[in-house]
């Protein structure tokens, strides 16, 4: 039989009829679809157990709680703790993405000397000689922890010099100093109990204090009120995202904040608003009202509006004497609703900006912002967990990066109550990695670990029998039996919180007006957050929103 | 015929006459340069991502939506000259038919290709047959025009058959007669599927409920748009054909068909492009008045930005509709030659002046209130797949037009 | 019980901190791509900056969150997608995008007046190992097929397992709370059934502040705002209002 070309095309054809019938074109149409579902090299997330524990954020001094979303051990999500009272389950925008700069390129991941690779043991080596032939001076961007305590004391013991970071929170308390002999980091501001609130240009509603505790009682007590319980009056010269959702915003010429409080405060005195044996300026209402841009009668006004509803309190964005100065004629300093002393702390300390005559090294620690420099010509080395660029120091050495060390959090700046908390650790780090503290651990054995001072901070605690525990329960200190279960407690990312302060308990004097000339430095709104680095997703939210305009901060 | 030069004549039908190989490879060589851009340019689609394209999210649909949409529109000639010599018996229009038909498997041809650039994920090309969605008036776009393209493919193959080496195989000659007979039944289904599919394209944009430049309330389920396209396509493509054909008797510089197929397109072109004019004129003025306003957009606020004007209103319906449909129909410049071309050029202008409105304008124009107006312009790879698209319909009716009877006069002569 | 979950959010609350935004990207495995921008990026919640388009002391300024609307009626997304993928959830009023069907036509993205649906115009890359921090809840998505805000229909899944493993027939509301929800400051943005009169949005979204925006498209979104302030309500629809504004995106 011959096979013809017809046959050839019957053949197919009926081969082509028949296929239909059969699984196969209608498997391979289905695989083709689970083939495009996703491709192989789209990343994926890690595959494990879902777990989620609680710890504390160390990225800026506020210490937020944080619930992390964890899975196969890597953190994975993170959002706040809605039964932390003091934050109130409110988190900063950089907090949500904070999860992803450990992974952020320009992570620090060895030791560098002078730009070049080196170790571990070479640092140590060249920091023990530094030690040995000259002081060496320690530098804090977040006093108050235990890493704190033994950065202070390696500084002490080998003749150093400890100096420390102050945030713009804590810089706007420095005026009081010297009026109630209470150090600035002994001070917050009583929120609470205020009743309306002038604020000069601080971003009280973003990215000043702690993140949770001014926005949730603003929300409560003043959002979308047109008499609100709460008067949030912001002095500024643009309408910044407070000054927007303020009950009243003035709008001023920029820098010219001081010599407003200057003039309210002159108003408040001439308008028999307060007592009039406070400081008095010398500058007139009408001069005030001049260079701040608005009228005489205007300020008049507005002096009566502040004082309408006391107790008043001003807050400044950064130091400014002028400022704290119209707290004393308002009766703020050392009142309920006003500046208060939460702590016995005492103590002087040294500013970070200080200068260092004759030091032999400089230590920075990872709390540190990046841009500080110090004025030295000592051999600098600086802890960091991530490269901002521009390198200043001659060692760079990796310290743990978000979440990958046990620390505690001291109490936050502004906060009118003293706090403390423990946070864990919950991811582990991918190189070898040390914090300022455990390397001076290394350098002197005789130190205390961070462990040691936690315990021993924990047994002081127990021992002053104050304040109360606040985790999935609330328990007094009291009620704990040992400082082990206290620690233990503490250690499950609960918080301690003290006693409300007593405001008697503050006694300020200025005689005369202060004449101080202050430069406003500009701030925004992730001015504290101390890595110098954001994270990928609030680079993100720059560039693919008109929301915000990027600050001056290294990209991803 | 020396043995040394090369030559395709076998293949030209006896009795034609073409121009010399190498003078045809010399008129298709740059188009074959713009076809190998334009593949290139798609290739990077294909490869990198949407990304090669300036579309964005606020402008998801771009050139080649708009170039789709215009082709398609152009191409009805193909469909509507099927249906008037077939079902309607209108036998005077039998020398254009093949045109019609290679015209219109370029265009259809040329639009699914593009369309296979334009989504993100052409592998899933198929989960709309798999998964269809009846409400949806891109479902029904995309099975007829496949459904269509078939159409085309069956009715192109006897032409392509009747080539002078293809017809020497007996089996080929068979199918072709087969497929001849079939034809007019073709002819049918094909005037149904284009009836839907090109009422369909303007109901993509009709039934847009958060777009008031675009939505249209109509008839039942279909937008009035859906009939305006189908208007708008059946009055053009009989122009389109014509200024097609005119090209191809001045480039080649023979009388191709009868001088009364001119008129006669013409005339059926601009009766079907008189009544679109007034069908479209009432809709806007409905839309103004009613439909716009009823979803809280004051219509003045469509054109205040530059521009796109009102002139560009104006424009598209009175300077490329009215007028090119009263000198289609005016006895004086109805019989004159350039008059007619003239106005059929104005005709397919303003059909693809209605398609650009719809696609682009329509994305332009803010809905929220704190939208901005927004420009576009594509990027070189968009307008090199455009050039392609163009390029491989050249070059296929220049090989048609070549090699196949397409004017071919019952007969025999050309 | 089927239910309508919503949102009421509060803009005199929202003080356009982003904190939702990012929630929103870092829940979803949204990538942080250099070479995108404010028309081609992926930001299923973007808070958009309006004003009262005064300048000087009279100016106001308020932020609006936006996110899909997930309309009820005549959902324009739903009715165009040639291949069904997105769909409403009976069971949750949920308007559901399931990018593992989508072919990236984009004709739902023309559809949508809110313009709250995102195309990916590149394949979603991460520093290397930063895989690592991906929610294992969401699948991240190639290039070429769109998404947009399903109200973290991952969290919902996660409450409905939790109470299956309880034994219990319907979910705890606490836990099922959407990453924005979770995240806002000031809690502005409510979220909760709108078809549970006992529910306070539900309550809310009735009162006289309360607006929805281009409501006369007949739409029905189920994300309602409200506000006291008049020039913030008249953005409700296009015209209607003070000469706001544009912001572009």
């Amino acid at each position: 039989m011959k096979v013809t070309r017809r046959d050839l095309f019957v053949w197919g054809a009926g081969a082509a009829a028949g296929l239909v019938f059969t699984p196969v074109p209608w498997k391979l149409l289905d695989d083709v679809s689970i083939w495009s579902q996703n491709w192989p090299w789209i990343p994926q997330p890690p595959r494990g157990p879902i777990d989620f524990k609680q710890s504390f954020c160390a990225l800026c001094p506020q210490g937020c709680g944080l619930k992390v979303k964890i899975a196969a051990g890597w953190p994975v999500g993170i959002a706040g703790v809605s039964t932390n009272p003091i934050t109130r389950g409110v988190l900063c925008p950089l907090a949500f993405g904070a999860h992803q700069l450990n992974w952020h390129p320009r992570r620090v991941r060895g030791v560098q000397h002078k730009g070049v690779p080196s170790s571990w043991q070479d640092a140590g080596a060249a920091f023990a000689k530094a030690c040995s032939e000259g002081p060496v001076v320690v530098i804090d961007g977040q006093p108050g922890r235990s890493a704190s305590t033994i950065l202070a004391s390696f500084a002490e013991k080998h003749d150093g010099s400890y100096h420390v970071e102050m945030n713009s929170e804590t810089r706007a308390l420095v005026p009081y100093e010297s009026w109630t002999g209470v150090s600035a980091f002994a001070l917050g501001y009583d929120l609470e109990n205020a009743r309306t609130i002038v604020s000069f240009g601080a971003p009280l509603l973003d990215g000043w204090g702690i993140p949770g505790r001014f926005t949730r009682l603003w929300a409560e007590r003043a959002a979308g009120m047109s008499d609100p319980q709460l008067r949030l009056i912001q002095i500024e010269d643009s309408l910044s995202r407070t000054a927007s959702r303020a009950w009243k915003w003035i709008n001023i010429r920029p820098g010219s904040e001081s010599v407003l409080a200057a003039g309210l405060a002159r108003a408040l005195i001439e308008e028999k608003l307060v007592p009039a044996h406070g400081p008095m300026p010398d500058i007139t209402v009408s001069d005030a009202a001049a260079q701040a841009g608005t009228t005489e009668a205007a300020i008049r006004d507005l002096v009566h509006t502040i004082a309408e509803r006391p107790p008043v309190l001003a807050i400044a964005n950064n130091h400014n004497p002028e400022i704290a100065a119209l707290n004393v004629v308002l009766g703020a300093v050392g009142a309920h609703g006003g500046v208060v002393r939460r702590s016995k702390r005492t103590g002087k300390y040294i500013p970070a900006e200080a200068q260092i005559p004759n030091a032999r090294a400089v230590l920075i620690d990872s709390s540190v912002l990046w841009d500080f420099a110090p004025e030295s010509d000592a051999e600098i080395f600086r802890f960091a967990a991530w490269d901002g660029g521009s390198q200043k120091s001659d060692w760079l050495l990796p310290a743990p990066g978000f979440l990958e060390e046990v620390t505690d959090v001291p109490t936050a700046p502004t906060s009118a109550v003293e706090t403390y908390a423990i946070a864990p650790q919950l991811s582990k780090p991918q190189f070898e990695v040390q914090s300022a503290a455990q390397f001076l651990v290394t350098i002197d054995p005789t130190l205390p670990t961070i462990e040691n001072v936690i315990h021993s901070r924990c047994g002081y605690l127990l021992h002053q029998r104050r304040g109360t525990v606040y985790g999935p329960e609330v328990t007094a200190v009291a009620k704990f039996d040992s400082a082990q279960k206290l620690e233990a407690e503490l250690s499950k990312a609960s918080i301690w919180i003290g006693d409300p302060p007593s405001p008697g308990g503050l006694r300020c004097e200025l005689k005369q007006w202060p004449t101080e000339i202050v430069s406003e430095s500009p701030q925004n709104w992730a001015s504290i957050w101390n890595a110098p680095v954001l994270p990928p997703l609030v680079t993100k939210l720059y560039r693919e929103s008109t929301l915000r305009e990027a600050p001056d901060r290294r990209t991803a | 015929m020396s043995s040394a030069v090369l030559t395709d004549s076998r293949w030209i039908a006896r009795g034609t006459d073409r121009t010399s190989f190498s003078r045809f490879l010399g008129w298709l060589a740059p188009w074959f340069a713009v076809l190998a851009l334009g593949v290139y340019a798609a290739f990077l689609c294909l490869y990198h991502g949407l990304n090669q394209t300036n579309m964005d999210n606020r402008f998801a649909f771009g050139l080649w939506i708009f170039l789709d949409l215009g082709i398609i529109a152009l191409g009805a000639g193909a469909f509507f000259t099927g249906f008037l010599v077939y079902i309607l018996k209108r036998a005077e229009l039998r020398p254009i038919l093949n045109t019609a038909v290679v015209v219109g498997f370029i265009c259809y041809s040329g639009a699914v290709a593009i369309l296979m650039i334009d989504v993100g994920q052409p592998l899933r090309a198929w989960f709309t047959f798999w998964h269809p969605n009846t409400h949806s008036m891109l479902t029904e776009v995309t099975f007829c025009i496949s459904c269509y393209l078939l159409v085309l493919c069956l009715e192109y193959i006897p032409i392509l058959l009747r080539n002078r080496q293809l017809r020497k195989l007996p089996s080929f000659l068979v199918f072709e007669h087969q497929l001849h007979n079939l034809v007019p039944v073709l002819a049918g289904i094909g005037t149904f599927l284009s009836f839907f599919h090109q009422g369909s394209l303007g109901g993509l944009y009709g039934v847009l409920r958060g777009r008031p430049f675009a939505f249209r309330h109509g008839f039942f389920i279909w937008p009035s748009t859906f009939f305006l396209f189908i208007l708008s396509a059946i009055a053009t493509g009989p122009s389109f054909l014509m200024l097609v054909t005119a090209t191809v008797e001045k480039v080649t510089g023979k009388q191709l068909v009868p001088q009364d197929v001119f008129r006669r397109l013409g005339f059926i072109s601009g009766i079907l492009l008189g009544i679109y004019v007034a069908a479209k004129s009432i809709d806007t003025l409905i839309w103004l008045n009613f439909t716009s306003p009823a979803e809280g957009f004051a219509p003045w606020t469509y054109y205040i930005h530059k521009p796109f004007g009102t002139p560009v209103l104006f424009a598209e319906i009175v300077l490329f509709g009215l007028l090119p449909a009263f000198l289609l129909l005016y006895r004086k410049t109805a019989a004159r030659r350039g008059w007619l071309l003239s106005a059929a050029a104005l005709a397919c202008i303003g059909v693809l002046m209605n398609r650009f409105v719809l696609t682009v304008q329509t994305l332009a124009l803010p809905t929220l209130p704190f939208d901005d107006f927004l420009t576009y312009t594509p990027s070189w790879q968009e307008v090199a797949s455009f050039g392609g698209v163009i390029a491989y319909g050249v070059i296929v009716y220049s090989l048609s037009y070549r090699y196949l009877p397409l004017f071919a006069q019952p007969n025999g002569e050309q | 019980m089927s239910a309508r979950y919503g949102m009421v959010i509060d803009l005199d609350r929202c003080t356009g901190c982003g904190a939702c935004m990012m929630a929103c990207a870092s829940e979803n495995n949204v990538p942080s791509l250099p070479q995108a921008s404010a028309c081609t990026g992926l930001t299923p919640m973007l808070v958009r900056k309006v004003s009262n388009g005064l300048q000087g002391s009279e100016r106001h300024e308020a932020f609006i969150p936006i996110l899909c609307m997930h309309c009820e009626q005549d959902t324009p997304c739903v009715h165009v997608c040639p291949q069904q993928a997105v769909e409403v959830d009976k069971a949750t009023g949920i308007v559901m995008q399931m990018p593992q069907r989508c072919l990236g036509c984009r004709y739902c993205m023309t559809a949508c007046p809110y313009h709250a649906r995102y195309f990916n115009w590149w394949d979603p890359a991460w520093p290397k190992g930063m895989e690592k921090s991906l929610n294992p809840g969401v699948a991240p998505r190639m290039r070429g097929v769109v998404e947009k805000c399903n109200l973290c229909h991952a969290r919902l899944h996660a409450a409905k397992e939790k109470a299956a493993a309880a034994g219990k027939r319907e979910i705890d509301p606490a836990d099922y709370i959407p990453a924005c929800v979770e995240a806002c400051a000031t809690g502005a943005i409510q979220f909760g059934n709108l078809a549970d009169p006992k529910d306070p949005i539900a309550q809310e979204s009735q009162s006289p502040d309360a607006f929805r925006l281009l409501a006369k498209l007949g739409t029905q979104p189920k994300i309602y705002y409200k506000s006291k302030e008049a020039w913030v309500r008249a953005l409700a629809e296009p015209n209607s209002g003070p000469n706001v504004e544009a912001k572009h995106v």
